[in-house]
């Protein structure tokens, strides 16, 4: 079975074309630090409320990235809250995006091109190796999304962390999101590790907002 | 610690939950929910005696609401304390879920 943040990256992949949706931004950088969290809460490592994170189990998981993620915060005492941890994570965080996207090569779904434009610049391309894994979580998303059913947890994980990344528009029409805005807002407030990653790309982009207006 | 109840009330079959639902209690509660509607049409989680409830032990308490779901099961959630009920407005559980004040029974 794929991770949440596996999963995440392999919807950012264009099938068409195996380039790369996402850009790298720091609302995507947020919202991949909430997959691995939500990836450690489903292996049942780690537990939130409203307001605080703790570790339940520090037995390693066997995914390199969560395991990295689980040592950094069992060795941290003193950082007791989701927003906390969110935060010391993506200031810490390495290429979440590149360590899943070795993995799903490795895992047979992708494969690695890199070729040159104009002779110079590096142009790197992920084409499916197997196109079902991310169909399957197109597939999931929409069903959460277009059906009123109560989703699996998994799901409801899936549609937050796409939502933040803002993929959800290579899974469903503009006129299908926009009839379902509310469903999605439903099912993104769930969880306390979404909630909390909205946060702080809202104060975030705020934070960009007011540097951009001091320097104009 | 998590301390779990079972009595039938007017055709509602009440599981009630006491001490604390959190990742290490989340699969027990989210069993014993299962559990009864496997057995009865109508169920209630009674979380009057619920102390403090985490992420994982809403996730049990949704993923036993999708159960019902899936059965045409009727579940409901009653007599949440006031901590607990706090975690169920801030998630907006009350958009998925049966939630009464009072027992359904």
């Amino acid at each position: 079975m794929l991770t949440m943040l596996e999963e995440v990256v392999l919807l950012a992949v264009d099938e068409k074309n195996g380039q790369l949706r996402s850009t790298r931004e720091f609302g995507t950088a947020y919202a991949l630090v909430g997959a691995v969290f939500f990836d450690l809460a489903l292996a049942r490592k780690i537990d939130t409320d409203l307001e605080t994170v703790h570790i339940v189990d520090t037995t390693p998981t066997g995914n390199a990235t969560l395991d990295r993620v689980l040592a950094a915060m069992s060795l941290r005492k003193d950082i007791t809250t989701v927003r906390g941890w969110i935060e010391e994570m993506f200031l810490r965080r390495q290429d979440l995006e590149g360590e899943a996207l070795a993995s799903l090569i490795e895992r047979g779904v992708l494969r690695h091109e890199l070729s040159k434009r104009l002779w110079i610049i590096d142009v790197e391309r992920f084409p499916m190796e197997d196109k079902k894994p991310q169909q399957h979580v197109k597939l999931r998303l929409a069903q959460a999304i277009l059906t009123d059913q109560i989703p699996d947890t998994r799901d409801i994980m899936l549609v937050s962390i796409a939502e933040q990344c803002g993929l959800l528009g290579y899974v469903l029409s503009s006129a299908e999101l926009a009839n379902r805005r509310e469903r999605v807002e439903m099912l993104s407030n769930l969880e306390t590790i979404s909630r909390t990653v909205t946060a702080a790309i809202l104060n975030l982009d705020a934070s960009l907002r007011q540097t951009m207006t001091k320097v104009v | 610690m998590i301390q779990l109840t079972q009595e039938t009330r007017s055709g509602w079959y009440v599981v009630g939950v006491r001490g604390r639902a959190d990742g290490e209690t989340a699969d027990e509660l989210e069993s014993a929910l299962r559990a009864a509607l496997e057995d009865h049409s109508k169920v209630a989680a009674d979380l009057g005696g619920l102390d403090y409830i985490s992420s994982a032990g809403l996730r049990a308490v949704l993923q036993a609401a999708r159960a019902a779901e899936g059965k045409n099961a009727e579940f409901a959630v009653c007599a949440l304390s006031p901590p607990v009920k706090k975690v169920f407005d801030m998630s907006g559980m009350h958009h998925v879920l049966r939630i009464h004040g009072e027992l359904p029974c």
